[in-house]
């Protein structure tokens, strides 16, 4: 309970931008119970499934923030609806471009389906699409637990 | 699965539509299912040379989102004696279309490169063409780029003028390798090459300079330039040695005889 409770925590303040926020909270520290409807014991599954989901955007932004360090770079400015044409392409990183490029080529993907046609681990896609997002070439829709990758609207109907 | 071959250069003249068209009418010729697209909508011309007056589609119209691909496809088998296996997909020639085409910004520019890129689900998966084959512009601008990325083999046409060997060899390094290209580089306008032993010393030459393997080099044939354009060589001078040359073109891109 205390790793849940840690982990929620630790979620809540990295994402202080975010909106998404689980309504459940079982305990307090000194062990009390917090008055809400939804508590652990009436939808213990629902209210897993919803940490595993934060724990996962989580560990999105930390795969960014690592990708970032190792390419000498604190922080990427972002920029909204920028367009990923060739020219954009040419100037990209080679680890960037071969992701980016393989987007264009799916027109709507996941991390992992990328990683297939990329021979790279999931978890190194995923850090790439997301940097791609931040810095504004792609956009990002969840559909359940999958977090789908595509250039724009239009873009996703090519293929 | 069929294959999209791009045919680029850095300089203009250099034979490209010379090679594109003949080029695809070889494999149609060998029964392959071809498409050929004039991509190079700054100077149209296979339609000139294909003495086609106008189409109900262009390539243009496509590409800006207003017509289906099937409506820009025009069947010229009979030209080549076939059936249903050799098409053409056209750039609008007028001065508008032109001036329209190079004034368009880089959105509309990553829209033509998805567009480019679904021809290979709806041309190659669903209609069963073996090749497309793209006549692109000179240089580095979009509309090359955006056929060379979509494309799955880059036919580079060069000639030994000095200019045309640099800026070909920066294009190999600094864009074909940057998109992770198969590339096979085309010789054209060759001098002196009839004996065996030039064609091996420039063979090696090539290797060198370009660190890429060769499709093959073209001597100036004189019955090219006298043909101005009226000839698809292919078809109309089957035991030409410029056919016999494209004829082993075709066999190594068919066998993936090149890197």
């Amino acid at each position: 309970m205390i790793l849940v409770e840690n982990s929620y925590h630790c979620f809540a303040r990295l994402n202080k931008h975010s909106t998404v926020i689980c309504p459940v909270y079982v305990q307090n520290r000194r062990g009390s119970s917090v008055n809400n409807e939804e508590t652990l014991g009436k939808k213990p599954l629902s209210v897993l499934e919803k940490i595993r989901e934060n724990l996962e955007r989580l560990n999105e932004k930390m795969e960014v923030m690592i990708e970032l360090q190792k390419h000498g770079k604190q922080d990427i400015q972002p920029v909204s609806d920028a367009p990923l044409d060739v020219m954009t392409l040419l100037s990209m990183p080679d680890h960037l471009r071969k992701t980016a490029m393989t987007i264009c080529r799916s027109g709507r993907a996941t991390a992992e389906e990328i990683a297939q046609q990329t021979n790279r681990a999931r978890a190194v896609e995923s850090a790439y699409l997301n940097q791609l997002v931040i810095m504004g070439y792609l956009k990002k829709e969840r559909k359940g637990r999958k977090a789908y990758f595509y250039a724009d609207r239009e873009s996703q109907g090519w293929k | 699965m069929g294959k999209i071959i791009a045919v680029h250069s850095y300089k203009g003249g250099t034979g490209k539509t010379l090679l594109s068209l003949n080029l695809a009418a070889t494999f149609a010729k060998q029964g392959k299912k071809v498409c050929l697209f004039d991509l190079d909508f700054r100077a149209p011309s296979l339609l000139t040379i294909l003495k086609i007056d106008k189409a109900d589609c262009w390539l243009n119209d496509y590409l800006n989102g207003t017509c289906d691909i099937h409506k820009v496809l025009i069947d010229l088998s009979k030209r080549l004696d076939g059936d249903h296996n050799f098409f053409v997909g056209l750039a609008n020639p007028s001065t508008e279309a032109i001036r329209d085409m190079s004034a368009k910004d880089r959105k509309w520019e990553m829209h033509a490169l998805g567009r480019l890129l679904s021809l290979r689900n709806a041309l190659l998966n669903d209609d069963g063409f073996d090749y497309l084959v793209f006549d692109t512009s000179p240089g580095l601008q979009y509309s090359s780029i955006n056929a060379i990325v979509a494309a799955d083999f880059v036919v580079v046409a060069t000639t030994g003028d000095r200019s045309d060997v640099d800026g070909t060899r920066r294009m190999l390094s600094e864009l074909y390798n940057l998109f992770e290209k198969k590339t096979g580089l085309v010789l054209n306008k060759v001098l002196d090459s009839a004996s065996k032993s030039n064609k091996d010393e420039l063979q090696s030459k090539v290797k060198t300079v370009y660190k890429v393997s060769m499709l093959g080099f073209v001597p100036c044939f004189c019955d090219i330039l006298r043909a101005e354009g009226n000839f698809i060589f292919a078809q109309d001078k089957p035991d030409h040695p410029f056919t016999k040359i494209l004829r082993e073109m075709t066999r190594k891109i068919e066998n993936n005889e090149v890197n």
